[in-house]
């Protein structure tokens, strides 16, 4: 029997393949089925005092902005109103409020994944 | 780098002549119009606290407290994209000059423009997005190594329209760094004219260590539609 190797998240491995094919495929069929939402596959991590979310990997469309990210962590944490969220690539900058979930995958995603981390205060200001 | 210093100043300098009018159902006077030279390398909440204060003596008082914003043949400005970048993107090469543009004090359009109630905000935003350069061209060691004042002389540089004070600094972001040949990747975003933007990993050269040209980059970001509509 060949080693096995235990690997999380082995029922994504589909999606995966899918999204590392995003590019290849919106470029060679020229077909109106490109426009259907993609998914990317996001994890998020709390950083500083930011509460944790009991789930962290997200499958999002791909053309969601971050401030639906934001919005959304905002409303499963339960935060109150005027409380802020910052959400940060690589730990080092936070991406626009407009800018979409696709355009930072394409640049920072690692094994088809995109990793944000989310702080109540500028964490990487 | 030094040769490039002559461009560098004539980029930087760009202005656009821009005509801003106070919008007919915010007022029940005549305002005066309002002329402007503003850089094209800046944002505009940077360039129009003269615009705002003009036309606030023209506004009635409840309205003295809305935040400012302005559109351009109805279009919403998004503040955080480059003046340039909107000029071009709204108007583009063959409109006419002065750029008009619509001031409003009211019915801020909160589905379209992010709220920016301090240049605190627009700081935080050029610094993040020079950030995200850095981490593109040399996995953000640059910026990062930077210290507070160097950061602080970028914005500043920016804020005061001052070209020596932001090159002093900002050569260091544009320089290859000691055990590397060029940038790791090159920034680019590619903005379409309904104002989305395009953003990929763009490498210097090839694989096999071939220079690549604009004329690659533009495929890169081109649809298959519009690839499809040139030839």
């Amino acid at each position: 029997m060949a080693e096995e190797s235990e690997t999380t998240g082995i029922d994504n491995s589909n999606d995966k393949d899918l999204a590392a094919n995003v590019e290849n495929l919106s470029l060679a069929n020229q077909k109106v089925e490109k426009q259907e939402a993609k998914k990317i596959d996001i994890v998020l991590h709390a950083t500083g005092s930011a509460p944790i979310l009991k789930q962290k990997k997200w499958s999002v469309d791909q053309e969601k902005p971050i401030s639906a990210i934001v919005k959304f962590i905002h409303k499963y944490l339960k935060l109150d109103p005027e409380e802020r969220l910052f959400l940060y690539i690589n730990q080092t900058f936070a991406p626009s409020p407009d800018q979409i979930i696709k355009n930072l995958y394409e640049c920072y995603g690692t094994n088809g994944k995109l990793i944000l981390h989310y702080a109540k205060t500028q964490a990487w200001g | 780098m030094a040769n490039d210093r002559e461009i560098l100043r004539e980029i930087w300098e760009g202005k656009i002549p821009v005509h801003f009018k106070l919008s007919a159902d915010e007022t029940d006077v005549e305002p005066e119009e309002y002329f402007l030279l503003i850089p094209r390398l800046s944002y505009f909440p940077l360039v129009t606290d003269k615009v705002r204060k003009h036309f606030l003596r023209f506004v009635s008082n409840e309205l003295q407290d809305g935040e400012m914003w302005m559109d351009s043949n109805g279009i919403p400005l998004k503040w955080h994209f480059p003046i340039g970048v909107l000029y071009d993107l709204l108007v583009g090469t063959d409109g006419t000059l002065p750029w008009h543009v619509t001031v409003h004090f009211s019915k801020f359009p909160d589905d379209i423009l992010i709220r920016c109630p301090n240049k605190e905000i627009v700081e935080a935003h050029f610094m993040s997005s020079l950030k995200e350069a850095d981490v593109l061209k040399h996995r953000g060691q640059v910026v990062s190594a930077m210290q507070k004042k160097d950061h602080n002389q970028l914005w500043l540089g920016l804020v005061n329209d001052k070209f020596d004070q932001f090159w002093a600094v900002n050569r260091r972001l544009m320089e290859p760094i000691p055990d590397q040949d060029g940038f790791k990747h090159i920034p680019v975003r590619c903005y379409a004219e309904d104002g989305t933007y395009q953003q990929k990993l763009v490498a210097p050269s090839t694989a096999s260590g071939q220079k690549r040209l604009l004329q690659d980059l533009l495929d890169d970001f081109s649809t298959p539609v519009r690839k499809a509509g040139k030839s």
